[in-house]
C-alpha cells in the first residue's frame, strides 16, 4: 500500500512536472514509467523506493523529456523567441551552446537594428545614413546628433531599401544558423541525459 | 593537504569525463541494442548493462527513445504482455538502421584512432602494474 503510493506520488509529480506536452504525449510518458515500474518490481524483486531511486527523482526526468521537446521544437522554428529559447537551453550544456546563443542573439540585434535605422531614414532624414569625411568611412546608423560637418551622406534614401534588405539577410541567416545548430546538436548528442 | 585535494579533484573530474562519455554514446547505444529485434524499455536497459558497461541511470533512456522516436529513427507500439499490462515496444525505422550504420563506422574509426593514440600509455601502465 505505501509501495503502492509512492509510486502514485512519483507518477503524479512527473505528469504536473510535463507541461508544455500534449495531453497524449504525457500520458504516454506516464504510462511507459508506469509499466517500467512494475516490470523492474516483478522481475528484479526490488523495492518502489530502489526502483524509484534508479529512475532519478520525477521533475528531473521530466526535465530531460522537457529539453528534448523545447529544442526539437526551436530546430522547426522560425520565431526568434523559440530559436533563442532553444539556444539558451543549449547554452546551459557546453560552450558551443553558449556560443550559438551569443552570436544568435547577436545575430538578432544587429539585423534588427539596421532594419529599423532603415525604417527611420524617411523621419529622421539628417540624422540617419553612411558618413564619410573625403574618403574615409566616420559613422553609419541612426545617430543623434548627426557626425559634425565636413562630412558628407552617401546613400540619401537608397539607405532605407538597402538597410531592410541587409537587416533581413542578417536576420535570416540567423535564423538558418540557430536552426541548423539545434538539428546537428538534437542529432548527434544525448547531451542532455 | 594540498596534493590530497589535487587527487580527490582529479579522480572527481575524470568520473565526471566517464559519465559524458557514456552519456555521448547512450543514443548510439540504444539504437545498436534494436538492431536485432523490437525490445521494451527494461529490456533495452538490461541488453545495455549486460552488453556493454553502460551502467545506468534508469531514467536516462527513456527520455532519448522518445527523442529517436520523434526524430523517426525508432517505431514504438504497445503490446498486451502476459505480465497483465500492456509495453512499449520500439523498433529501428529504416532512417533508424541508415543512422545507426553511419554511427558505427565513425565509432569504429574514431576509436581505432584513439586506441592507437593510447597504445603507449597502456603499455606503460601494464609493466607499472
Amino acid at each position: 500500500m505505501i509501495a503502492e503510493n509512492t509510486v502514485d506520488v512519483y507518477l503524479a509529480e512527473l505528469r504536473a512536472q510535463l507541461g508544455g506536452m500534449t495531453l497524449n504525449e504525457r500520458e504516454e510518458i506516464v504510462f511507459e514509467i508506469a509499466a517500467h515500474i512494475r516490470d523492474a518490481m516483478e522481475q528484479s524483486g526490488a523495492s518502489a523506493g530502489t526502483i524509484l531511486a534508479r529512475l532519478g527523482p520525477a521533475d528531473e526526468l521530466a526535465k530531460q523529456y522537457r529539453d528534448g521537446l523545447l529544442i526539437r521544437q526551436a530546430s522547426r522554428s522560425v520565431s526568434p523567441v523559440a530559436l533563442l529559447r532553444g539556444a539558451l537551453r543549449l547554452a546551459t550544456t557546453g560552450v558551443s551552446g553558449m556560443v550559438v546563443f551569443f552570436l544568435g542573439t547577436f545575430g538578432y540585434l544587429m539585423g534588427g537594428g539596421m532594419v529599423l535605422s532603415g525604417l527611420l531614414k524617411p523621419i529622421f532624414p539628417a540624422n540617419t545614413g553612411v558618413w564619410f569625411r573625403e574618403d574615409h568611412f566616420v559613422s553609419s546608423g541612426t545617430l543623434f546628433p548627426p557626425p559634425p560637418a565636413p562630412v558628407h551622406e552617401i546613400l540619401g534614401i537608397w539607405y532605407l531599401p538597402l538597410m531592410l534588405v541587409l537587416g533581413s539577410l542578417t536576420l535570416l541567416f540567423t535564423t538558418f544558423a540557430i536552426r541548423t545548430s539545434l538539428r546537428i546538436s538534437h542529432q548527434w548528442k544525448a547531451k542532455l541525459s | 593537504m594540498a596534493k590530497v585535494r589535487i587527487l580527490t579533484s582529479s579522480a572527481e573530474s575524470s568520473e565526471r569525463w566517464e559519465a559524458q562519455l557514456r552519456k555521448g554514446a547512450l543514443e548510439m547505444a540504444a539504437l545498436a541494442s534494436l538492431w536485432q529485434g523490437r525490445l521494451y524499455g527494461l529490456e533495452i536497459i538490461r541488453a545495455l548493462e549486460s552488453r556493454s558497461s553502460l551502467a545506468l541511470a534508469e531514467g536516462t533512456i527513456y527520455p532519448i527513445l522518445n527523442r529517436l522516436k520523434a526524430e523517426g529513427m525508432l517505431a514504438s507500439e504497445w503490446v498486451e504482455a502476459e505480465a497483465g499490462h500492456p509495453r512499449k515496444y520500439y523498433s529501428l525505422t529504416e532512417p533508424g538502421r541508415l543512422r545507426l550504420g553511419q554511427m558505427a563506422q565513425a565509432w569504429a574509426s574514431f576509436s581505432l584512432g584513439l586506441t592507437n593514440l593510447l597504445q603507449p600509455v597502456l603499455a606503460a601502465q601494464e609493466a607499472c602494474q
